[in-house]
């Protein structure tokens, strides 16, 4: 109990020097709480979507797929006949049932053609109005649709767009492109996250979404009382048979959840991995922060040793600190988590997905979770200093000094770093050198932790020479005063070297993926200079298929030399190894696709692929089932028949361009896929005539004005939407690693506000002599500015060598050409600086304003 | 006797005042009501050019104070204090600072260097911090009277406590201040090395005419001064000059007794 009073104590008495470390940890447990209210939350909301959606019982068509999704590749979703919906009525236990028609896979326009479909990647869903959405949804104004030319808008999607009742909106698909005007507006009475909604009658819902009167997507089964869902299923499965999609409410429910969860599950473990990263950065401000707090009381521990205090004891008392600490950032962090997820929310809302704090949804584990990590990890990373504060002798109480590093240790320890460091080294080089993608990675990993671990060890060691030629090269500038910054950032080499490797973490990881990305831009680039022979490519951004008018629409562009239409069909194949091969695809195309994209064989011509009964197989899945040129492939189209079709063509596996694409001709395709089940063109290629490029170009983008949803690009922009969606992607990821390198930051600031407090009568004999405080004040600053410069050195070299490495790696992918973003990785190191500079502020802020007389006075 | 004040008069150059620094009236008080304490009570002081002035007194008479804000460290809560013929009183801290740099010396009882720099850089540091060459000549003689010459490579923790404390006395002296002022130089010495050190002050008020202001309270050290001021409860109660140690005891133990006594 004393262990704890005492620590109490001096948590109480330093609790300055404590407030970043606390911090740090709060920042980390808040980060992982928030991620996991915010995805608890996101699920809560979806399951009362799904569940208030969800009628007693669905029946749908056999081809639906399980989260009751209607799109296929055909644009129109799977349909039953009418019949269906009698038999059901006919089922023993049915109240009532009611046939209804949606389908997600349209657009939506305004009068002016703007897409009216979310941006946030939520669906958009026509159907028809029927009583089960009237459970859902209140009619606020107007009145619901009756005939064709009536449609009903959401209430968020009108209020987004500004639709008013009267307006004119066009409905997009494959049947054709159908306008109605606005007849009522409904709200949702459960938070609809985004999606958005839009009603036809039945009728016009057919017509429209089908092209077909008399059909339905889904049959709504309500059960009558006293009988339950499963009963009632049961019921109905009997009436109907099983050639149907039968579903209770909570099948459907969970079937919708599934993928929402799944996805919510890569966003949660996506940000917990960050937050990982960032309690690893917390590790090191933590232990520089116990390291000179224990320095500091050097003394004071040497004199509880001296009058029988047991190492133990000591040890104990450190670590009891620290477990106070982190009780204390974590209870905290819990507490900012839930406003994190409360702001991400928000932030949601701003880009058109609503959730309601409503919603909100704490799991008991999420604090204990939180709370329990913050203390884990403050504890851990005391250990190191808590043992030295045991190491302290009961002399050190009559010495003056601090107690002399330990130099052995320090060998040892910078020893034991260059192995590390020289074993990752190997193994990236062994990583770089692979020539299986595989096996190349968990090397690649490997190398990542080896060098990581190493660099960590070596940074006292590194810190020595690095500061030394950035004091050279910067310092010497500032003249006494640059050489005292430098001394300082030199004096003691673990605390700079652990703070620079806290700052290398983050920044290392911002090099890599900028390398990587770069790269990947730089060979993307190349390979479309090298292979693409057309001109432009037209193609919905969200992969959704080009309706048949649309591709109408661009044949009949003036200037045009060919369009090549591209599909993509699910097949399984069965090849002469005997072995099935399922969920592979075919890429069917028109034969002018091999002049569009000129891949390389490595046996046969491409161009014979696409001759009929013929295909063209790449090189991995050849080498795998032992295919040759003439070998017969039997491809079972999901939708059609089976094919038996020969290999003509084995095609390169070095590309970036649709790599393991396996193609045969739209006609050949054709053949055994039926008319209406033939997947719609998922991508079109078109070339302009010969010095038509320009004009080209205009008329085809005039060509699609009506159909917003497509894009049309010519190399140069689609090179540049491609490296946009890189950049955004990086963009997105060096968001997140923001938290890391603030926590790094908190660190710099840490280090140098603890070393100001241990260096207080250095700073009040200066003082004294004459140094300013302007002098003493860029001072540190400078010294903040070389300690930031040398984590950024450490971590951009780290980085870019591991970028460096995984291009090599990737080269098997398709991955090429190693491009180092100089201007990246400069304005990282300039912005270094400046963090230097800003996380200098307030230490040297407090230095300046120390009383000389109490800083010289204090003992 | 509340005052140290000699009648000003000129020195054999002079340009300058044979007053190197002067306080007059000054008071310094912390606190306020009844818990107000006063340290300095209107005190006046002239402190001679080309003098060893000792300052002693027991603890609590507000020696330490007086060093202070004569060398403009403090700040006094009435009263002028003079630095030649600059009020530093009047002074903003960045003047202050200035001042201290340019025109005073510091011999602190410890923590006299920065670590981090070897001897001479530490020695050099007031001149390196104004951005001014010393004088090499002049530093040479400075190191060789303190006796460092073999030593000015190392750094603070290399050296011995005398040793650091000549350091700290050749950084002192080698900006030629026109004013050092020490506080209890040679309270952390042992005897052989506090002598070393007061020798030294002792030949660079001799040898070199440099103005010393020391606090102490060991009669030894006191003996080395021209002059002996004496502080009781914030006022200057006597003076004695070209003091030898016993004749500073004798007197400190009379007011000790008559301390005890009144």
């Amino acid at each position: 109990m004393t262990v704890l009073k005492t620590s109490l104590r001096n948590v109480l008495a330093h609790k300055g020097r404590m407030v970043l470390s606390a911090i740090a940890v709060l920042l980390s447990v808040a980060f992982v709480c928030g991620t996991l209210v915010f995805t608890d939350t996101m699920n809560t909301t979806f399951d009362k979507l799904f569940q208030a959606t969800s009628s007693d019982v669905t029946v749908s068509a056999k081809g639906a797929s399980d989260s009751g999704e209607t799109t296929s590749g055909t644009g129109k979703p799977p349909v039953m006949p009418a019949s269906v919906l009698n038999r059901v009525r006919h089922a023993d236990g049915v109240k009532s049932a009611e046939g209804t028609v949606f389908s997600t896979s349209v657009t939506v326009v305004d009068a002016d053609r703007h897409n009216l479909s979310p941006s946030s990647g939520a669906p958009t869903i026509v159907g028809s109005w029927n009583g089960n959405d009237a459970r859902t949804m209140k009619i606020t104004s107007g009145r619901a649709p009756k005939g064709p030319d009536q449609v009903m808008v959401d209430a968020d999607t009108a209020a987004k767009h500004h639709l008013r009742l009267g307006d004119r909106i066009g409905v997009i698909s494959a049947v054709g492109t159908h306008t109605a005007k606005i007849s009522g507006i409904a709200s949702f009475t459960v938070t609809n996250p985004g999606a958005a909604v839009f009603y036809l009658d039945t009728e016009t819902a057919q017509r429209t979404l089908v092209g077909q009167r008399g059909v339905y997507t889904n049959v709504n089964v309500t059960a009558a009382t006293g009988v339950s869902d499963a009963q009632l299923k049961k019921n109905v499965v009997a009436e109907i048979g099983r050639g149907y999609k039968v579903q209770t409410a909570k099948e459907t429910a969970d079937a919708n959840q599934k993928d929402v969860k799944s996805f919510m599950n890569v966003m949660k473990y996506g940000m917990l991995g960050f937050a990982g990263i960032a309690f690893l950065v917390g590790i090191f401000l933590i232990i520089n922060t116990f390291s000179m707090l224990v320095a500091q009381r050097t003394r004071e521990i040497g004199l509880l040793r001296a009058i029988g205090s047991t190492r133990r004891q000591v040890n104990r008392s450190v670590l009891a600190e620290a477990l106070l600490l982190g009780a204390f950032g974590s209870v905290l962090g819990v507490g900012a988590g839930v406003g994190i997820a409360v702001g991400l929310m928000k932030l949601m809302g701003k880009m058109g997905m609503h959730l309601s704090t409503d919603d909100l949804t704490i799991a008991w584990t999420t604090p204990v979770a939180g709370v329990l990590l913050g203390v884990v990890v403050t504890v851990l990373a005391a250990y190191l200093p808590a043992r030295r504060a045991g190491r302290v002798s009961p002399m050190a109480a009559l010495r003056d000094a601090h107690a002399p590093a330990d130099a052995r240790a320090g060998r040892v320890r910078a020893l034991l770093g260059l192995l590390l460091t020289g074993a990752g080294g190997c193994t990236l080089y062994v990583a770089a050198s692979a020539n299986k993608a595989a096996a190349g990675s968990l090397w690649l990993g490997l190398g990542v932790v080896l060098t990581l671990i190493g660099f960590v060890m070596v940074g006292p060691l590194l810190a020595g020479g690095v500061v030394r030629v950035l004091g050279a090269l910067l310092l010497r500038v500032f003249g006494p005063v640059g050489r005292m910054a430098e001394r300082n950032a030199l004096r003691n080499p673990r605390r700079t070297g652990a703070t620079g490797a806290a700052l290398m973490i983050g920044l290392a990881l911002v090099a890599c993926l900028s390398v990587v990305g770069s790269s990947m831009v730089a060979s993307a680039g190349d390979q479309l200079d090298k292979t693409v022979g057309t001109d432009f490519i037209v193609q919905n951004d969200g992969g959704q298929p080009i309706v048949p008018q649309a591709v109408k629409a661009v044949k009949a562009t003036p200037g045009l030399q060919r369009v090549t239409e591209y599909k993509v069909l699910d097949a399984t194949l069965t090849t002469p190894d005997g072995r099935t091969t399922r969920n592979e695809t075919i890429n069917a195309a028109d034969p002018t696709y091999a002049q569009d994209l000129r891949t390389k064989t490595v046996a046969g011509t491409l161009a014979d692929a696409y001759r009929p009964g013929s295909m063209s197989v790449f090189e991995g899945f050849a080498k795998k089932h032992g295919i040759k040129v003439g070998s017969t492939v039997a491809v079972d189209f999901r939708d059609g028949g089976t094919a038996e079709l020969t290999v003509r063509a084995i095609t390169s596996d070095d590309t970036a361009i649709d790599k393991g694409a396996m193609y045969a001709s739209i006609a050949t395709a054709a053949r055994y896929v039926p008319a209406d089940r033939m997947p719609l063109d998922q991508l079109l290629f078109a070339t302009a005539r010969d010095g038509q490029e320009k004009t080209a170009y205009k008329a085809l983008k005039s060509a699609l004005r009506d159909y917003p949803q497509y894009t049309v690009r010519d190399q140069t922009d689609y090179k540049k939407a491609l490296k946009d969606q890189i950049g955004q992607l990086l963009n997105m990821i060096y968001g997140l690693l923001a938290l890391a390198i603030i926590v790094a930051i908190l660190g710099v600031v840490n280090t140098l506000a603890l070393s100001v407090v241990e260096r207080t009568r250095e700073i009040g004999l200066m003082r004294a002599i004459g140094l300013s405080r302007r002098q003493l004040r860029r001072m540190i600053r400078l010294e903040s500015v070389v300690i930031a410069l040398f984590g950024a050195l450490l971590g951009l070299g780290l980085g870019m060598g591991w970028g460096a490495t995984a291009q090599k790696l990737l080269a098997l992918e398709g991955l090429n050409i190693l491009d180092i973003p100089w201007s990246t990785i400069i304005t990282v190191f300039v912005g270094a600086a400046f963090v230097g500079l800003a996380a200098a502020l307030i230490p040297a802020f407090r230095a300046g304003r120390m009383n000389v007389l109490n800083a010289i006075a204090t003992e | 006797m509340t005052s140290a004040v000699t009648i000003p008069r000129h020195g054999g150059t002079g340009a300058r005042t044979a007053v190197a620094a002067r306080a007059r009236q000054v008071v310094k008080a912390y606190g306020a009501g009844e818990t107000r304490v006063v340290a300095l009570d209107h005190v006046d002081v002239d402190i001679l050019r080309g003098q060893f002035t000792a300052i002693m007194g027991p603890s609590g008479s507000g020696k330490s104070t007086l060093m202070h804000c004569l060398a403009g460290l403090d700040t006094v809560t009435s009263g002028q204090i003079f630095l030649d013929d600059t009020e530093i009183t009047k002074l903003k801290d960045k003047k202050l600072t200035q001042l201290r740099r340019d025109r005073v010396g510091f011999i602190f009882q410890a923590f006299n260097l920065l670590p981090t720099l070897n001897a001479i850089e530490n020695i050099t540091l007031p001149m390196d911090i104004a951005g001014r060459k010393p004088d090499r000549e002049w530093l040479e003689r400075v190191v060789d009277t303190v006796g460092l010459a073999g030593r000015l490579k190392h750094r603070p923790s290399q050296l011995s406590g005398g040793q650091q404390q000549r350091v700290a006395v050749a950084r002192a002296l080698a900006a030629r201040p026109e004013i050092i002022f020490g506080d209890e130089p040679t309270g952390n010495l042992d005897s052989r090395a506090g002598a070393e050190v007061l020798g030294f002050l002792r030949r660079s008020v001799d040898e070199l005419g440099q103005t010393i202001v020391m606090v102490t309270h060991d009669p030894v050290a006191a003996s080395y001064a021209d002059r002996v001021l004496y502080l009781a409860d914030g006022r200057i109660v006597d003076e004695m000059h070209a003091p030898t140690a016993e004749q500073v005891l004798d007197r400190m133990k009379d007011f000790d007794a008559r301390g005890r006594t009144a």
